[in-house]
């Protein structure tokens, strides 16, 4: 007595390679391809403008929509009038967004580590209160951050007026928040044992914040350094709002308002410029995280160090 | 390293609360120089926050710790002369081995020769010698744990203290360190204060345990005494291989032995106290329950009938599992002798309880700080002796006379 069992339903053509698609898709055993597929795309969606803006910058020509044949120093050097170098409004706003950037890192970080520092040790009434409004810069609109500030200054610091001096501490402001969240996710990681092992051992509060605390933390203030100084040499709406005139231009500034006159791809040249010292910044800051933290990797778990640097864990 | 009479440490009327729970609640405790002691209990029972105390990483809200006749309470960790073994080591891991056990050392005003000799010398007790120059991550669990019983032993505490500090590693590792530690321990002299939650480790290893339940000390002894003579229910569960059963105490009989009924059947125990009234829990140890056929006994003393649920085979003995009529199971442990006749399951059986193995246990220690008087007044049990049984009452004494002392 036989029995025929049917191992594959017969299907027509499109329903087959219908089908095969959705096993190709559905396997839990084979790679995720529809997931890689998505970051895929995604991570094209978000390059190509930059992508784009870097190249115009290579322009022969004087349009940034138009490409007129490539020209790899024109609007960096090359040009006489127009170029990055031979154009003193451009230099002097990328010198005062590095200026801005890397003040406002020097002073943010140092002041968002000690605040993380006292927010994760507090302990008793007003901690979680003190916790949530570290978190107001974050989420208040930038314009209306802008705005407010432009206001504190007018009636409040009449004693600064609208300058370079005013768009730090607006910056700073506006930054700190972003060290302490970075930070204090890294100590509720680190947790108090390593304290209290060096006070064990009979280290001073101020031996084990040296000797002890700092070391562990400086993964994650590298990492604060490193977005304070993307976030802001970026930033736009501060840095107008505070702005004392063409003097206080950022790169930002310069850009939107040439765009509005007569935009030459100097304007790519200067925002490329941008781009590359952003990317240098990261690079420098990576580097270090790895030589500072060489110790604590276990070996054969060494990649994905970047991810391990910029992740935040929100407790 | 030794320490000659330092390393006495007491803990008087220990407290602390954490919001509406009770942590520890009351502790007396009075460790002898060079005594490995442990505090054993299941998570909860207060036994870290105890040790945390003595560290002082925690404030406790009233009594004292007094170490060589100074009170602690108010100094700072860092200050106080007692180092801690962490469960999960809390090794620096930006430093190596080397520096991790020189840390503490460096805290000091120690000269550089004096510090790298004393280091070296930690590491060598621990026989680490040649690992000075590792990163903690690159070392195994248990070469983790040396190096952090290097880096504590090598300031010369009066007391380590050391909260579960096997806990992380596996069954066999454990074994050898556990008999590493206590040789340790017996060639420095130095106090050891032991917490855990393993039974075997505990009485493996110390010379003495508190067995600690809801903050408080239910019984403090020899492994010995604890294991063989408990006091309550709750010691005699937590060290298992005992049978435990659900009864009612009548109080003392003729003989001077308590009565109780376990289901509707009527036992008479010799062991232990016998003047319990109430509810309370009847222990047996396995290999003391005797087993029979129906109708071979002469009389009905401490017999009841049952029947057998399981039967297994473990090579030295049969462990036969007993449902018994008075409505609980018991378990039975059988000497295999090679020629005694086999139980099978499902065969009716008669379990004879002897008196002289039958202990009476109250279903919680009377709480009148710390040690129930009456309890003990009336303490006639054949095997425990007495003065240990007695020794929670001398010991508040003892610690109250220190303590004035102290303070003049």
């Amino acid at each position: 007595m036989n029995t025929i069992v049917d191992t594959a339903p017969r299907r027509g053509l499109f329903a087959g390679i219908l089908h095969r698609l959705i096993g190709l898709v559905r396997n839990p055993h084979g790679k995720p391809r529809a997931l890689m597929t998505i970051t895929w795309l995604y991570m094209i969606w978000t390059i190509v403008p930059v992508v784009v803006a870097i190249a115009f910058s290579f322009n022969a020509g004087r349009s940034i929509s138009v490409w007129q044949g490539f020209d790899a120093t024109r609007w960096y050097w090359g040009d006489p009038v127009h170029s990055v170098l031979h154009d003193p409004g451009l230099q002097a706003a990328l010198w005062q967004s590095l200026k801005l950037a890397g003040l406002d890192m020097l002073i943010a970080t140092p002041i968002g580590v000690l605040l993380a520092l006292g927010l994760a040790r507090w302990r008793g009434y007003g901690k979680r209160p003190a916790n949530f409004l570290m978190l107001f810069p974050l989420i208040t609109p930038e314009i209306v951050m802008g705005v407010s500030l432009y206001l504190v200054f007018q009636y409040v610091y009449v004693f600064i007026d609208p300058s370079t001096t005013a768009q730090v501490i607006g910056q700073v402001t506006f930054s700190i928040s972003y060290v302490v969240i970075v930070v204090r996710g890294r100590l509720m990681s680190i947790g108090a044992q390593y304290e209290e092992a060096a006070a064990d051992l009979g280290a001073s509060s101020w031996d084990s914040l040296r000797l002890v605390l700092f070391p562990l933390m400086l993964p994650a203030i590298l990492a604060s350094m490193m977005i304070v100084f993307a976030i802001s040499i970026d930033n736009f709406v501060i840095a107008q709002w505070l702005s004392c005139g063409a003097g206080c231009d950022t790169v930002p500034i310069k850009v939107y308002s040439a765009t509005r006159s007569a935009p030459l791809p100097s304007i790519n040249a200067v925002a490329a410029i941008m781009v590359y010292l952003t990317l240098g910044a990261v690079l420098l800051a990576f580097v270090l995280y790895r030589f500072l933290t060489r110790g604590e990797r276990v070996k054969g778990q060494a990649e994905g160090g970047l991810t391990q640097m910029g992740s935040v864990d929100f407790n | 390293m030794t320490q000659g009479t330092n390393g006495t440490i007491q803990l008087v009327d220990l407290t602390k609360r954490f919001g509406d729970h009770l942590a520890v609640d009351g502790i007396n405790m009075d460790i002898p120089s060079g005594e490995f002691f442990s505090m054993l209990g299941p998570s909860g029972c207060g036994k870290t926050t105890t040790l945390r105390m003595i560290a002082g990483f925690e404030q406790p809200d009233t009594g004292r710790i007094v170490l060589d006749g100074q009170d602690m309470v108010h100094s700072p960790p860092n200050k106080r002369p007692v180092n801690t073994v962490f469960q999960n080591y809390a090794l620096f891991p930006h430093l190596n081995v080397f520096d991790n056990v020189a840390f503490g050392l460096r805290r000091g005003r120690i000269s550089k020769d004096e510090v790298n000799r004393r280091t070296n010398e930690a590491l060598e007790l621990v026989m680490l010698g040649d690992l000075g120059d590792r990163r903690p991550s690159e070392l195994s669990g248990g070469q983790q744990q040396r190096v952090a019983l290097a880096r504590a032993l090598v300031l010369k505490p009066a007391g380590l203290l050391l909260d579960e500090p096997l806990g992380a590693l596996d069954a066999k590792l454990r074994r050898q360190l556990q008999i590493e530690l206590k040789s340790l321990q017996e060639r420095v002299g130095i106090t050891f204060i032991y917490v855990t939650h393993d039974q075997d480790e505990a009485l493996t290893m110390s010379d003495r345990i508190a067995v600690m339940n809801e903050g408080q000390v239910e019984q403090m002894g020899s492994p010995r005494e604890i294991y063989e003579a408990p006091e309550t229910a709750f010691v005699a569960d937590f060290l298992g291989a005992s049978n435990l059963m659900d009864g009612v105490a009548h109080g003392r009989d003729d003989h001077g032995r308590c009565r109780v009924t376990v289901g509707d059947h009527e036992l008479v125990a010799a062991l232990g106290q016998s003047d319990v009234n109430g509810p309370g829990k009847v222990t047996i140890r396995p290999e003391r329950v005797q087993l029979e056929r129906p109708g071979t006994a002469d009389n009905h003393e401490n017999r009841i009938e049952g029947e057998v649920e399981r039967s297994i085979y473990i090579g030295s003995a049969f462990q036969l599992i007993v449902r018994l009529n008075a409505g609980c199971t018991i378990e039975v442990e059988i000497q295999n002798s090679g020629c005694h006749e086999t139980f099978e399951i499902g065969s009716r059986v008669v379990a004879y309880l002897p008196p002289d193995a039958l202990r009476v246990l109250p279903e919680k220690r009377a709480r009148s700080q710390g040690a129930p008087a009456v309890a003990r007044a009336s303490d006639t049990e054949r095997t425990g002796k007495r003065e240990e049984t007695t020794e929670p009452s001398t010991e508040k004494t003892d610690t109250g006379r220190t303590a004035r002392q102290a303070q003049a």
